[in-house]
């Protein structure tokens, strides 16, 4: 395995709450891994124990085999985005680069590289950091994590800020840096951010995975999939024919959920030579198994799955 | 997307460990790189130079004889102490407050590096700022003997030139310690100021002469106290007070070095190693 981030056992507790709890991962080189959960799920705690600013109380973060205090130069290995605002609001972008390069041992044309490929013109360069916009901050926090060019990559919230063109193009900047080998691990508490981008996923919530693995094989082993919305001209005829083959029928809105993949539900009408206006997966998303799987985390209560136009 | 790439246009240089000198020369480069830092070394070579041009001009205009060489000193070497141990604190805790430690801490992760980095930085600085205050000051005593019309007077011993400059290193020193304990810069520069210019200047010095105890106290927990038999023994012996300059002497200096100085930049240092970065 080539500069993969392997995390094991990682525990870290502040008093009484644990923030992190027996967390054990692998993000694959070659491959996007999306970090996802709610606020306070324990994303950035992990993050920080993997770059060493907080000590776990148990386990352990790898990058490659080893520590992260134990890389000879780790900007030039893993590349980190941690806060794209702790940076000095006097600084100039450039000279937050310059910085980064002085100490890397990296020539200055790097800095200016970094500038054009985060699209940070040369006038914005010279700005201080205090007249950037939140997106302008994240651009350069990008830049500031690729300039060693790293084998590693990791991002907490690297979206955060971004304006859709932004987020866009993030998205395929870190499609390349992966399919060039590279290990991307980023974090958001938003699922559509990453469910587009990540190859693999990590939902954790309380501190705790709850589950992993691509996006199908976490709906797959959610058990939801079978589910399906319908609309035909005739409503009636349709349930009477869903029924007599033994699928549950519900009414909603002006169509209904049937307990039957899509396919079985087509093959129906057509027996009953229905005609149908719209018919659709109706399992629950990505989302919804996200929400349901973190509710206890959540700030705000959940009501149970109602996963109309959840795939939408 | 982007039509650069990510890549790098040239091969960049095989990573090995980042060497000390390069830390020390970015350290040395966040000193001056932001407003405030470029700020506080217009003031510190402004006032330098504006206590020189008063001393001048009261010189020129006054039938005042010209100073010597040691007043000089100790007058240039005020501003000097007032804000060289500004710069020590900010280079600490700036980073805390703008959480650039985050990214610092990161790039090295060896913490005690980045802690010897910065105090070679600043330790640099203090050197270089009492050297120009010291050659201002040479300056000073031969343009006011000119203007006075004397000859110059080189009263400065090597003695008081080391304990001049050792003094401004000490509290160069505790400025960084208590920088490192607190983390914040207000309160590191209350904690100082209250020390050199309160309790020191102040309430040491004026209790010292009045109370018989402060006599057997302050030399054991004031920097002043204790090194005043080393600076000023003549001008003790010339008021009658006892010259401590033996062993009791240097074990009181210790004493309180140990106080002001060791104690806040050990327990400072604990606190950078230990404490979780976020």
């Amino acid at each position: 395995m080539y500069a993969m981030i392997k995390v094991e056992g990682l525990t870290r507790v502040y008093g009484t709450f644990t923030a992190v709890d027996d967390v054990s991962f692998t993000a694959e080189a070659g491959k996007v891994t999306g970090f996802l959960g709610p606020n306070g799920a324990g994303k950035s705690t992990s993050m920080r124990i993997m770059v060493g600013l907080t000590n776990p109380t148990k386990g352990r973060a790898t990058i490659n085999g080893s520590l992260y205090a134990d890389l000879p130069n780790p900007g030039r290995h893993v590349g980190v985005l941690l806060d794209a605002s702790a940076q000095h609001d006097g600084r100039t972008g450039r000279e937050v680069l310059t910085l980064a390069a002085m100490t890397m041992g990296l020539p200055t044309s790097r800095v200016d590289e970094m500038l054009e490929l985060v699209s940070l013109t040369p006038s914005e360069a010279k700005r201080r950091i205090k007249n950037y916009s939140l997106g302008m901050k994240q651009r350069l926090g990008i830049a500031h994590a690729l300039i060693g060019d790293p084998k590693v990559l990791i991002l907490d919230e690297p979206a955060n800020g971004l304006d859709p063109a932004g987020i866009r193009w993030m998205r395929g900047l870190l499609k390349e840096y992966a399919d060039r080998g590279g290990t991307v691990l980023l974090s958001s508490h938003l699922l559509h951010e990453v469910e587009q981008i990540a190859d693999e996923l990590i939902l954790i919530g309380n501190g705790r995975i709850v589950a992993e693995g691509t996006k199908d094989e976490i709906l797959s082993s959610q058990g939801t999939v079978g589910q399906s919305l319908v609309t035909a001209l005739d409503n009636e005829a349709l349930t009477v024919a869903l029924k007599a083959k033994g699928y549950s029928v519900e009414p909603i809105g002006t169509g209904m959920r049937v307990s039957a993949a899509p396919a079985e539900v087509g093959k129906a009408a057509l027996e009953a030579s229905v005609v149908l206006t719209d018919l659709r997966d109706g399992g629950a998303g990505l989302e919804d198994i996200f929400l349901q799987l973190t509710a206890e985390t959540q700030r705000e209560a959940i009501a149970p799955a109602h996963p109309e136009g959840a795939s939408a | 997307m982007s039509a650069v790439s990510v890549a790098p246009s040239t091969p960049l240089p095989t990573a090995t460990k980042v060497p000390f000198g390069r830390l020390v020369m970015v350290e040395w480069r966040k000193m001056t790189d932001t407003r405030a830092g470029r700020v506080m070394l217009m003031i510190t070579g402004g006032l330098i130079a504006l206590v020189a041009g008063i001393i001048l001009l009261v010189t020129a205009l006054s039938d005042m004889s010209a100073l010597d060489a040691s007043t000089w000193m100790s007058a240039l070497s005020f501003p000097v102490s007032l804000l060289v141990p500004v710069l020590a604190i900010m280079i600490v805790t700036q980073e805390w407050g703008q959480r650039t430690h985050m990214v610092t801490f990161t790039l090295e992760p060896s913490r005690l590096k980045v802690v010897f980095a910065k105090l070679l930085a600043v330790f640099v600085l203090g050197i270089v700022t009492m050297a120009i205050a010291v050659g201002i000051g040479a300056i000073g005593t031969v343009a006011g003997a000119a203007i006075a019309g004397s000859d110059p007077s080189w009263n400065v011993t090597g003695e008081a030139l080391a304990w001049t400059l050792a003094t401004q290193i000490l509290y160069l020193l505790m400025g960084f310690g208590f920088a490192m304990l607190l983390l914040n810069t207000p309160a590191a520069l209350v904690i100082y100021y209250g020390y050199t210019l309160i309790l020191e200047a102040s309430v040491f010095s004026a209790l010292y002469f009045i109370f018989d105890w402060a006599q057997d106290v302050f030399p054991w927990i004031s920097m002043q106290v204790a090194m005043m038999p080393f600076i000023a023994g003549n001008e003790m012996q010339a008021a009658g007070v006892a010259v401590e300059d033996g062993a009791l002497g240097i074990a009181r200096l210790a004493t309180s070095i140990a106080l002001w100085v060791g104690l806040p930049l050990v327990l400072g240092t604990m606190r950078v190693l230990k404490s979780e970065l976020k």
